[in-house]
């Protein structure tokens, strides 16, 4: 972990701050290690010759993956604080064996309660966002 | 279909109660696919060793709507999920999940009109505290 | 002066930005904007009143609607009494007919928003069912589109001589002025957005490379 992009407490967070990017892995190979634990082995998830037959542009990365990659963006940056709310809309299929880019950047603070609001974003490679939301973050 | 009359029918009860034993080595495993580096998620010998905070988005009841639900979901997708985390779970936890109709609308977008269905589903221990809430937008396609 | 018109707050149902968070957003950014236009989904929002932020952002923040119609979706400013009796904001499948023609009566001007968008955009329906009359102004740039999807709509409005609006259609904070709408005149409120709208006084652009850009 690069602890020196890493915030500890609150007060070391300002509005606007933007995370460490990460480019995760959403390999075949980790989508069914994902899929395994889960039970989410279906064809939509692990095969792309067979989702493409179905319409959609390979398999796909599940929504809940995407959901649990971004979190552990924000803990990468925030490794002491806690994920209290995060929520995400899934706009686009996200393709397994591409190279998606996370972000996330600080758009509310909350003195009183020691919390921010990040705007959270999974972007596939030609900049499209797949997957937007936001998350509370308490320290 | 009336989707006002849909949700006026059909939001609010619990419809389904299902337990779950929560395993350490899942935990580990979810935490791991999904990057995860911090101990206290992916260390089972760690002191606070705990489930990620959207790790409850991963369980399903023995049904995703009523009994007698007028509107087959066969081909409905995930529009998105919230997550609010309560209090940590931990392995050898015994979680119940409830689930409930909690919201129904229509609107248009990328896929033409679509009904969306807002699932949720509360997770309590087995010391009954809440440590987690699901809401699970389901898409159906219109027409 | 320049003004994103297309942005939905938490008042929209996929909406999850605050609208103080625009505001300090835009002015911790130095997001080159003079202010923005809720558009929010099938409603328009009595409730909310945003003069303080204005006040305390030194931005314009205006109120209007974005409707679902049978050629797609459409942002209507001007939003008045008269025209939400004259029909319903939270149906979907309105007639893009009555919410041009409803709209010119009632003094606002609806904008058919993200017409480029494969099989649900106005481009898509005119090519399956013809056109609709009354069209004046589209949205060529949206911070949403992609692919393609602005170019159609920039295609269109190329062929029909349509005016053209820009907006982010930010549902997130960080996403408010993506693109944006130049105004040829100075606008103080919605009365004056609507005038100038309908004269076709208007230009989309999108930020681009530090500056804004205004695709031919």
């Amino acid at each position: 972990m690069d602890e020196q992009n890493s915030i500890s407490r609150y007060h070391d967070v300002e509005f606007g701050d933007e995370l460490p990017e990460v480019r995760p892995d959403v390999s075949m190979a980790t989508v069914r290690r994902f899929g395994k634990t889960t039970g989410m082995t279906f064809w939509r998830f692990t095969d792309h010759e067979k989702a493409r037959a179905s319409g959609l542009p390979g398999a796909i990365v599940p929504g809940i993956m995407s959901q649990g990659i971004l979190v552990a963006m924000i803990h990468r940056w925030a490794p002491d604080a806690t994920v209290h709310k995060i929520d995400t809309i899934f706009r686009a299929p996200l393709v397994v064996d591409s190279e998606p880019v996370c972000r996330g950047v600080v758009t509310d603070m909350d003195d009183e309660n020691r919390t921010v609001e990040v705007d959270l974003t999974i972007c596939n490679e030609e900049g499209e966002t797949r997957v937007l939301g936001t998350a509370v973050v308490g320290f | 279909m009336d989707i006002a009359e849909l949700k006026q029918k059909w939001a609010g009860q619990t419809f389904d109660t299902v337990s779950f034993e929560v395993d350490g080595s899942e935990l580990v495993e979810f935490a791991l696919a999904c990057g995860e580096t911090l101990p206290r998620y992916t260390d089972r010998s760690d002191d606070d060793f705990q489930a990620v905070p959207s790790y409850t988005s991963r369980y399903h009841g023995r049904r995703q709507l009523p009994e007698g639900f007028p509107v087959d979901m066969e081909q409905s997708f995930d529009g998105g999920k919230c997550v609010e985390w309560q209090a940590p779970i931990r392995p050898g936890d015994t979680l119940i999940g409830r689930s409930r109709i909690h919201d129904i609308f229509e609107k248009t977008g990328r896929s033409g009109g679509m009904m969306f269905i807002v699932h949720r589903m509360e997770f309590t221990n087995q010391r009954d505290e809440l440590v987690s809430i699901v809401d699970w937008k389901m898409i159906q396609k219109l027409g | 002066m320049i003004l994103d018109l297309h942005s939905h707050s938490i008042v929209s149902d996929d909406g999850r930005a605050k609208v103080e968070n625009y505001c300090q957003w835009i002015e911790r950014k130095d997001v080159p904007i003079d202010g923005f236009v809720l558009t929010e989904h099938r409603q328009f929002d009595d409730a909310s009143d945003y003069r303080g932020l204005e006040d305390q952002f030194g931005l314009l923040i205006l109120k209007a609607s974005e409707v679902e119609t049978d050629y797609g979706h459409v942002l209507v400013f001007g939003v008045n009494d008269d025209l939400r009796a004259a029909f319903e904001f939270g149906q979907i499948g309105l007639s893009l007919e009555t919410v041009l023609r409803e709209s010119e009566r009632c003094g606002a001007i609806a904008v058919p928003c993200h017409p480029g968008r494969t099989r649900v955009g106005m481009c898509a329906h005119i090519e399956s069912r013809g056109e609709v009359p009354g069209v004046r102004v589209i949205e060529t740039l949206n911070g949403g589109s992609r692919g393609n999807e602005n170019d159609m709509a920039r295609a269109l409005a190329e062929r029909k001589g349509y005016a053209r609006i820009g907006g982010s259609d930010s549902h997130i904070v960080s996403h408010i002025g993506r693109c944006a709408t130049r105004l040829q005149d100075p606008i103080r409120g919605m009365e004056d957005l609507v005038t100038a709208l309908r004269a076709g006084r208007c230009d989309a652009i999108a930020w681009e490379d530090e500056q804004w850009i205004s695709p031919s």
